[in-house]
């Protein structure tokens, strides 16, 4: 009724039909079940798939840091530290970050440029270089690493753009190239490369931690969300049975030696005989493990030249560690060894008499002493050793048997290597029992036709000097936690008895005549009681032995008395002095001399010793008939100086016929005796058929 | 028998409407200032800049409200083709040297004091103009190729033809090319369904409705089968699973995606968002809903989307219940309005329909359509003002006309 009226009434005026409810009905259903269909698809990602969804965002939104466990300290003996962790930082640039700091194209070109030369200015680098990496189209690159605290607190206060400093552990060696080979050195990764770095590098590495936070998508960590941190566990601190102050005596004698010798190099390894703890291993020349890769002083332009592959093998070879790696004749000091195994298999004794004819039959080879055709006549078994006799040691070898031998270098363990702490250990190269024959069992035993590492026969000796016990070689002292709490022990460890008591006691006796009588009188230190063997071994080259290069060495005990080191040292290739005697022995004596006083063992003068030292004068040894380096070794032994006359560069075959002064008379301390020769071109030694090494 | 005469006294609007709309538009300013503090910090210095701007567009916003909630709706009745008129010359002004491209887009008019957006004045427009449209004459609805009974020949267009309806389809073609052009797929869309659901609520023929839903389906049908279709079909299809390309243009989405999935069903807490720290670009714009729903959880979504649909149900229920076809209409195209966006919205979010840019209306951060919506909201508060006193006096007389 009313609807009609309105209708008439104005035209304009429409009223709204239940046809409209209808369809605004219809309209809001639809509306609703879409919401409905909508809610059941918001729920689906959320709640269904949520799961899935929130780990695969958790990924993209976490930053899942290494935190570097700190690796542990190297320190020697006496609690020095040879090796040290500590906290650097890396700088990281996101080059897009640091090109796009500004509003304006130009405001980001000006502050880019000034972080180009402030970057540079503060890291010591090249503007140019910076700005390289600045540029780079990389997403992150590293700027700078090994960069120290209070550098990073300065780049950190800078507030550069797209600079991030990312914390290291950073290793470094305070003393530089010292004892190098022997520590070894880290990787880029901290991971130990070479050495002691390399062997214990489980027990010094640690465990590393985790750091978990949520970060904004331009790797800025946030306040909020997830942050988890998995402490690290910092590495062992390993101590050395090393004694910096030894090394450094030794390091620093050998430096000389090699230097007044003109040796290609010189190598020297002290142990103590009692627990077989190594006190000092050096070589020339020493890298600096700061810089491993670096090339020697010197090299620098032939290093630049070298290919990657020559590159990995000049480093290999700066790395390696003689001493325990290489292996070298050992020549005359081997002698100590035929001696000490027949002397307690009792095949002979200290009083035995022996005649030297100079040559001897073994097999369908003639084989001679070194100064054939003379001889040396009737001599003693201590005579014997001191005057490197090797027909007495073929005597001797013969005596105690294929067998025999084999069993005493076994108890000796210079059979198998020594297990030595430290990686790489070479192999002792020596006939194999079973095709062992008369003629390298002659040689053998005076030392020609093996190859030993250092490592070993000081191992070896050591036990003559420890009462027949051979011990364990080894490094590693202990092993401390952070904390400083001692983890792990090496215990002085017997392996084999080498010889009785007895046959060691006497063996340090003859060593000891070998220094007062013999030809390593080179070695003599006035006040003390030293034992020693001297060795000169022709250098193998490609197809036999060098006739000019040698490789001289002496190994010594000292004091006899009381044995507290074994030191052995290797010249390798001197151009001054052919002898083991005049170049090994006078480096051994400034070693053991220095490492004697360090030692604080005090000198026990003998009434001779006295007498030459308040008068100044000694007695002028009978070196007429010695070989020429048992004569020097003889004449230096009384505290004299030599000379050869005619001058001539001293070789293998030369043999004193007469001297000046005459033997016994009564001279000034550091005069001049003159040595007159002979070749002897009739002498040249057999070789056995055994004898190559390439 | 004019309104008048039926004696109106003063009534309140719709108070679930304003309280309503209040809360949305507080808790838009909640979340734009959470989700956009990252973002904003990151590339002004400070965490305020979309909280400020934001709050700016809804003062605004809410002076139009109030402004519209209390003027007299019917007083824009005579302006409605000025309107219309207006509203598509700003359209064509985008293809003027006054049009602002921003993205390859060209979106705005640049009057230097503001920047409007044409295409969002439109939907306002369209909707008051289809109102009288449809209002002077009811029937302009209906298409008749025959004299049927009750024809009125007095009027200048009617039933008889299909004038009206080609008019009104022709405007919405027209409207439809204008945005698409721009380019801008989702306005024009939600502009061309806007225009439908305003003529299927003023009584479009199901003839229509099911012819132009017959056609749709063919089509699709089409699409779907035909081999030479195949990039079609695989635009259409992608937007289902946007982890096939998640660095493309797929990567918006599924960034979303994996902050819905982080939220899971109570979220990370307010504020917590991780997502909005520059992972998610631009968080407080059209993927808010992903942002909320990381920090308040498949919970908070459901509680938006209930406070939606009351806000809608209220808007309807003023339509249903109001006696002037004009204003009946006005609020029908409201609640069409609000609906399409909040329905777009969260069907982009959740990967139920292609990534277009389609804001959720009062919480996403405000720009001309934040004005707009809230202006057309206030409208309805008014109409529900009116319709109370005409219902309440239409009931008095009834009552009074029993006795």
């Amino acid at each position: 009724m009313a609807e009609e009226v309105k209708v008439k009434k104005n035209k304009k005026k429409s009223v709204t039909t239940n046809k409209n409810r209808g369809r605004l009905l219809v309209v809001f259903a639809l509306f609703s079940l879409l919401f409905c269909a909508l809610a059941v698809r918001v729920g689906w990602h959320m709640v269904i798939v949520g799961e899935e969804r929130a780990q695969k965002a958790a990924k993209q939104q976490t930053r899942d840091s290494v935190v570097a466990a700190t690796r542990g300290d190297i320190l020697d003996a006496n609690g020095n530290k040879l090796a040290i962790s500590s906290t650097a930082y890396a700088v990281w640039v996101r080059p897009e970050s640091a090109r796009s700091n500004g509003k304006t194209e130009e405001e980001q070109e000006k502050n880019l440029l000034y972080e180009t030369d402030r970057l540079a200015e503060l890291l010591s680098m090249e503007p140019d270089a910076v700005k390289e990496v600045l540029m780079s189209e990389k997403k992150l690159i590293r700027l700078a690493k090994n960069v120290d605290i209070e550098l990073a607190e300065e780049i950190r206060g800078e507030r550069f753009a797209g600079v991030e400093l990312v914390e290291t552990a950073s290793r470094s060696y305070p003393l530089k190239a010292f004892a190098s080979q022997l520590l070894g050195s880290i990787t880029d990764d901290n991971v130990g490369n070479t050495g002691l770095e390399r062997y214990y590098n489980q027990y010094l590495a640690g465990q590393n931690g985790r750091w978990i936070i949520s970060k904004d998508n331009k790797q800025n960590s946030l306040s909020y969300g997830t942050n988890k941190y998995y402490s690290p566990e910092d590495g062992y601190t390993m101590v050395l049975t090393l004694d910096q102050n030894i090394q450094y005596i030794v390091e620093q004698k050998i430096a000389e030696g090699k230097e007044t010798y003109k040796a290609a190099r010189v190598m020297c390894l002290i142990m103590d005989p009692k627990t077989a703890e190594i006190k000092a291993m050096a070589q020339t020349d020493e890298f600096d493990p700061n810089d491993p890769r670096a090339p020697m002083a010197g090299d620098e332009e032939i290093f630049d030249a070298m290919t990657t592959e020559e590159k990995v093998a000049y480093w290999n070879k700066m790395w390696r560690c003689f001493c325990v790696s290489d292996t070298y004749e050992p020549g005359s000091t081997f002698k100590l060894l035929t001696t000490s195994i027949a002397l307690d298999n009792g095949v002979t004794n200290m009083n035995e008499g022996f005649v030297c004819k100079g040559a001897t039959k073994v097999a369908d080879w003639t084989l001679h002493c070194w100064n054939w055709p003379k001889s040396h006549g009737n001599e003693t078994l201590a005579q014997a050793v001191q005057n490197s006799c090797n027909m007495v040691m073929i005597q001797l070898a013969q005596r105690v048997g294929i067998k025999r031998y084999f069993a005493g270098l076994e108890s000796f363990g210079i059979t198998e290597k020594t297990g030595v702490d430290f990686p790489g250990e070479g192999s002792n190269i020596i006939q194999a029992e079973s095709s062992c024959g008369p003629v390298e069992l002659a040689t053998m035993s005076y030392g020609q036709g093996i190859a030993v590492t250092p490592i070993s026969i000081v191992t070896a000796v050591c036990s003559l000097a420890n009462e027949g016990k051979l011990m364990q070689p080894h490094f590693l002292k202990e092993l401390r936690d952070s904390s400083g709490n001692v983890v792990m022990e090496f215990e002085p460890q017997v392996k084999s008895i080498s010889v009785s008591a007895q046959t060691a006691s006497n063996m340090l006796d003859i060593m000891e005549s070998v220094v007062t009588e013999g030809g390593a009188g080179t070695a003599k230190i006035a006040g003390y009681r030293i034992g020693g063997k001297t060795g000169t071994a022709s250098k193998p080259i490609p197809g036999g032995y060098s006739k000019t290069d040698i490789i001289g060495s002496f190994i010594g005990v000292a004091p006899i008395d009381d044995p507290q080191f074994v030191c052995l040292v290797i010249v390798d290739t001197p151009r001054i002095g052919k002898y083991g005697s005049t170049t090994a022995a006078p480096i051994a004596r400034d070693i053991i001399q220095g490492v004697l006083s360090y030692m604080d063992i005090q000198p026990d003068y003998s009434n001779a010793d006295l007498n030459t030292l308040n008068s100044g004068k000694t007695t002028v040894p009978d070196v007429t008939g010695q070989s020429m380096e048992d004569a020097i070794g003889m004449v230096a032994g009384r505290e004299l100086n030599w000379r050869i006359a005619p001058e001539i560069e001293t070789t293998e075959n030369m043999v004193v016929v007469d001297q000046f002064p005459k033997a016994g008379e009564y001279v000034t301390k550091n005069s001049i005796v003159t040595l007159y020769y002979e070749f002897d071109n009739t002498n040249e030694e057999v070789k056995g058929p055994d004898t190559v090494l390439d | 028998m004019s309104e008048k005469a039926l004696k109106l006294k003063k009534q309140d609007g719709d108070m679930w409407i304003v309280v309503l709309t209040a809360a949305l538009s507080i808790f838009g300013l909640i979340m734009v200032f959470s989700s956009s503090l990252y973002y904003s910090l990151s590339k002004f210095g400070n965490t305020w800049h979309y909280l400020a701007e934001d709050a700016k567009w809804m003062a605004l916003g809410w002076f139009m409200f109030i402004v519209a909630a209390n003027f007299d709706y019917r007083v824009i009745r005579p302006f409605a083709k000025l309107i219309l008129v207006v509203g598509i010359v700003l359209l064509c002004l985008i293809y003027t040297p006054l049009g602002k491209t921003i993205n390859n887009a060209t979106r705005w008019i640049d009057f230097k004091v503001i920047t409007i957006m044409p295409g969002e004045i439109i939907k306002t427009c369209l909707i008051i103009y289809l109102a009288r449209f449809y209002a002077d004459d009811p029937d302009r609805i209906h298409m008749r190729l025959w004299q049927g009974k009750g024809a009125n020949r007095n009027k200048p267009y009617g039933p008889q033809t299909a004038l009206p309806l080609i008019w009104i389809f022709a405007l919405m073609g027209g409207c439809f090319l204008l945005i698409y052009k721009q380019p801008n797929f989702s306005t024009a869309g939600i502009v061309a369904l806007l225009i439908a659901g305003i003529m299927f609520a003023a009584g479009l023929s199901w003839f229509f409705v099911a012819a132009v839903g017959a056609a749709g389906v063919a089509g699709l049908t089409l699409i779907m089968n035909s081999p030479s279709y195949e990039y079609m079909r695989d635009r259409i299809t992608g937007f289902t699973d946007p982890f096939l390309d998640p660095l493309g243009e797929g990567y918006q989405v599924v960034q979303g995606l994996l902050a819905m999935g982080s939220g899971g069903v109570i979220g990370t807490g307010l504020g917590q968002s991780i997502q909005k720290t520059l992972y998610l670009p631009e968080p407080m714009n059209d993927f808010i809903l992903a942002i909320i729903g990381e920090e308040l959880g498949f919970v908070g979504i459901i509680c938006l989307m209930v406070v939606y649909i009351a806000l809608i149900w209220r808007i309807f229920r003023v339509s249903l219940r109001c006696r002037d076809y004009f204003g009946m209409l006005l609020c029908a195209g409201v609640g069409i309005h609000l609906s399409l966006q909040v329905i777009l919205n969260i069907a982009v979010v959740t990967a139920s329909f292609p990534p277009t840019g389609v804001v959720l209306p009062l919480v996403s951060l405000g720009g001309n359509a934040t004005i707009l919506m809230l202006a057309e909201l206030g409208m309805v508060v008014n109409i529900s003002k009116r319709s109370a006193a005409v219902n309440a006096a239409a009931k008095q007389k009834a009552e009074e006309t029993a006795q």
